[in-house]
């Protein structure tokens, strides 16, 4: 956590909240589009990002600031995405929250739709851990220790999920995208 | 090494995941088996592609939702007490503590059966049972025989020796110079009641009884 976040984070616990948009502004479209990524679907995607703001507004004086603030909201997400994903209670939390802010912005603008389409393709073929465990990894580049630590599970079973989902991909890359191949062999 | 193994390896190694170790054996089969060398390039080649897909794709807030969702988050008020959930532990805390637990109990277990000898219930039996008293001395033939079942199929092999002088049996220090030949021993199940008699002799020496 670098010296930025630690005074914007104390500004907050201080009782100045107009802080915190200026703390998790730089991590709006990461947290968004790793949950798109995870739940393909654009609405749902917004719910838990909005719940992940929620939650970490609300426990933010519980942050170790030891620890590195992007990975505490990526952590936050994954809870989040998980809650939603078992239909805990969340869900009415998340339902409310999305029935208020359902306008829609004609700026919104997804870049790349026939190539996301293909990514999410290849993404469908693998389980929910593995699809965590391989976003984490090797889309946003946090290390096996980092996505252990996100995950709240151990670095052995991270590297057994991750094996799987790039196995997985590379068959279904294979499959679906030959022309890729093309010469490999 | 065989293929088998190292196509194993392969993703995390695609990855550079693979530990140190592994990742020397797998480079010095991958020198010479060209069918894992095209196993990985084809890993290679769908994860670069696949992270340049994602690449292309970043969904961010319509910056009105942005500033409402702002709005909403900054009108609650930030929880300032640790979390203290169940969730919040880690799981590896809870697998460390069940298994203290597991340990401790079974520790406990194995304790509890060396250090209460199942002897012990049976001795005070047998020290109730007994009328001798500290200070008293017995003849053999009053040791022998009491509470000696008529039906017993053990009888005491008697010493000729010991048998001249009166041998005593006794609890205590005996008033004066004595010869302990005998000894009698009474097991009583708690369970069932029952009752088996052991005499032994000086030698601790047995003998079935004749019909």
């Amino acid at each position: 956590m670098d010296e930025k976040e630690t005074r914007l984070v104390e500004l907050v616990l201080g009782g100045q909240t107009n802080a915190f948009e200026p703390l998790v502004t730089p991590y709006r479209r990461l947290l968004l589009t790793l949950a798109y990524r995870l739940c393909r679907n654009v609405e749902e995607a917004k719910e838990i990002s909005q719940e992940t703001m929620l939650r970490a507004f609300r426990y933010l004086g519980s942050f170790d600031r030891k620890r590195s603030f992007k990975n505490w909201l990526l952590q936050i997400e994954m809870n989040v995405w998980r809650s939603l994903g078992a239909r805990t209670a969340d869900e009415g939390t998340l339902r409310e929250l999305a029935a208020q802010n359902t306008t829609e912005d004609p700026g919104e603008r997804l870049m790349g739709n026939e190539v996301r389409e293909k990514l999410l393709a290849c993404l469908d073929g693998l389980s929910p851990r593995e699809r965590e465990v391989f976003l984490l990894r090797d889309i946003e580049g946090r290390s096996i220790k980092e996505t252990a630590g996100v995950l709240r599970t151990s670095e052995i079973s991270v590297r057994v999920h991750l094996s799987r989902a790039r196995a997985k991909i590379r068959e279904l890359v294979k499959e679906r995208f030959p022309g890729l191949m093309e010469g490999r062999r | 090494m065989n293929c088998s193994r190292v196509r194993k390896w392969i993703p995390l190694y695609a990855g550079a995941d693979l530990s140190a170790r592994k990742t020397r054996s797998l480079e010095k089969h991958l020198e010479r088996c060209p069918d894992c060398g095209a196993e990985l390039e084809e890993l290679k080649t769908a994860l670069v592609s696949v992270r340049a897909i994602a690449d292309q794709e970043i969904l961010d807030w319509p910056e009105a939702e942005w500033k409402g969702l702002m709005a909403r988050v900054q009108a609650e008020k930030p929880d300032r007490r640790p979390v203290t959930l169940p969730g919040a532990i880690p799981k590896k805390a809870w697998a460390y503590g069940l298994a203290i637990i597991l340990i401790a109990g079974i520790a406990f277990l194995i304790m509890r059966s060396i250090l209460s000898p199942p002897a012990a219930p049976l001795l005070s039996k047998f020290v109730t049972a007994t009328p001798v008293q500290p200070s008293r001395s017995l003849k053999t033939d009053e040791a022998t025989s009491f509470g000696y079942p008529r039906n017993t199929p053990f009888k005491v092999q008697r010493e000729k020796a010991a048998t001249a002088d009166r041998a005593t049996l006794a609890a205590g220090s005996a008033p004066e110079k004595t010869t302990q030949n005998v000894m009698s021993m009474t097991l009583v199940s708690q369970q069932t009641g029952l009752k088996v008699h052991w005499t032994f002799n000086r030698n601790f020496e047995w003998e079935e009884k004749k019909r």
